[in-house]
């Protein structure tokens, strides 16, 4: 499944690159796209402001194929509060932006699935395909909108795949 | 020496969570189906079925009917029945494939299924394919996962691709297909006395996991065993079937249902026959995500059971837990 859950993320970050090349973020003091693995970078009491967190949550397999079928889902949770220029009136702005964005990472629905673990990757045999977003409503708090979209990837489980 | 008493269990209700579904080529030449003794291999491994049962994985929608009619001789006054009769015998079996493969989508379509031959270029538009690029001959040392070949007609074939291996079209009549009988022709007029006609239908069909200078290496064995030198290669690039057809599929089947106290409940149809036509059903995964099944229905044809000579149309024998009593 790991194999996976690499491909939806790097499938994601290389949208968005495309998608919105000034959307990045300086982590570790490295600078790249503004998208990121919660459980892959170190706990943090605040979220990322203008940026994209994968959270990694439910997960299912459908055992009654020739090959398992994973099925796992992903909560894609971003926040905002704006621009210092605009004093932060433009959060709601900024929002529907990251909502939009959202929706063009997503598509197209289904990516080569990649095994990462090697230098070079390489492509495996089968896509990992996912569903279309469900936005979930706009938390605010104090000055911070956030949201939550939730994704299901699926996958099948390759053989000698861990 | 002495064993340990058992104590078993009063006979518990089975309780199973799905079917397996394994078919075998009926030899409708010889009208000789594939016989399963559960005597012999009730007890097989569902992931490797005895030879030459095809294994096509967990179905869905297992459905059996009997719609075997009866009759009954009554006499006196008032009338009061005496005796029963079978007047006919009959039954139906309909399951959902969840795997779309060569062997399923014939199945579930229940005529000719047609290999989709790659085009020639030029070729007259055809809803089951246009006249396929020309087939390239076997060379010696063939198995059923090597095709040997000459390099320049090795060459032709990526791996990854599908092909299919039979003999040409030679004015036959009669069940054609090597392994599987596969069509059935009338007179070379109406196949167009086409050589690849055969090839076109066949069930001799293959992915290549590897093209070599020497051959193709087969990510999966052929269904009609190791080539002749009379058989010939074409590349594929998918299936089709049709709505219509002269012809019936005829297969063995056997569906498997295993307890999870260790019984098992085995269900052995030697010939079926489709009787229904393409369709499929939609199972949501998460709107508008949909997981497509292939519908089939069959009609089950008799054989003779070789121990009191009746004819029936299948056999459910039935592996008791070994914590039980019978």
């Amino acid at each position: 499944m790991q194999n996976a859950k690499d491909t939806f993320y790097i499938a994601l970050r290389s949208r968005l690159a495309s998608v919105n090349p000034a959307r990045t973020m300086t982590l570790r003091a490295v600078a790249r796209p503004g998208i990121l693995v919660s459980e892959a970078e170190a706990p943090a009491a605040q979220p990322q402001l203008d940026a994209f967190a994968l959270s990694w949550t439910g997960m299912q397999a459908d055992l009654q194929l020739a090959a398992i079928l994973a099925q796992m889902t992903c909560e894609i949770q971003y926040s905002t509060v704006g621009t210092q220029a605009n004093a932060g009136l433009d959060r709601g702005r900024a929002l529907e932006e990251m909502d939009y964005e959202v929706l063009h990472l997503l598509y197209p629905y289904s990516a080569q699935k990649m095994n990462y673990t090697v230098n070079p990757a390489t492509a495996m045999e089968t896509m990992v395909f996912w569903s279309e977003p469900e936005f979930g409503p706009v938390v605010t708090l104090r000055d911070r909108l956030s949201r939550t979209a939730k994704v299901t990837v699926f996958a099948f489980q390759e053989q000698g795949e861990q | 020496m002495s064993t340990q008493p058992t104590m078993p269990l009063p006979a518990l209700p089975p309780m199973g969570r799905s079917v397996r579904a394994y078919f075998a080529p009926v030899d409708r030449v010889r009208r000789l189906p594939t016989l399963f003794d559960p005597s012999l291999n009730g007890r097989f491994a569902t992931n490797t079925p005895p030879t030459p049962w095809v294994d096509l994985g967990w179905i869905e929608d297992f459905t059996r009917r009997s719609t075997s009619k009866y009759g009954e001789l009554v006499t006196g006054s008032p009338a009061t029945t005496q005796f029963q009769v079978r007047e006919t015998v009959d039954a139906t079996v309909s399951v959902r494939f969840k795997a779309w493969s060569k062997l399923s989508m014939a199945l579930a379509a229940g005529s000719q299924h047609m290999n989709l031959i790659v085009s020639a270029a030029g070729g007259t538009a055809n809803g089951s394919g246009s006249k396929g690029v020309a087939p390239v001959s076997l060379a010696a040392g063939s198995t059923t996962t090597f095709l040997a070949m000459a390099a320049s007609n090795a060459a032709q074939f990526a791996a990854g691709s599908l092909l299919t291996v039979d003999v040409d079209y030679t004015g036959q009549t009669g069940f054609v297909g090597s392994g599987v009988c596969a069509a059935y022709v009338s007179s070379a007029a109406a196949v167009n006395n086409d050589p690849d006609y055969i090839r076109r239908v066949s069930f001799n069909v293959a992915r290549i996991a590897s093209s070599t200078p020497t051959g193709l290496q087969l990510a999966q064995p052929l269904i009609a065993g190791a080539p002749t030198a009379t058989m010939r290669v074409q590349p594929i690039s998918g299936f089709v079937d049709r709505e219509g057809g002269s012809f019936f599929q005829e297969w063995s089947a056997l569906f498997v249902i295993d307890g999870e106290q260790g019984e098992r409940i085995l269900f052995h149809y030697p010939r079926l026959q489709s009787m229904g036509g393409a369709a499929e059903a939609a199972t949501v995964l998460l709107s508008p995500l949909e997981r497509i099944a292939l519908s089939a229905t069959f009609r089950a044809l008799p054989v003779t059971d070789a121990n009191d000579g009746e004819q029936v149309l299948c056999f459910r024998t039935f592996l008791p837990s070994p914590a039980t009593l019978i």
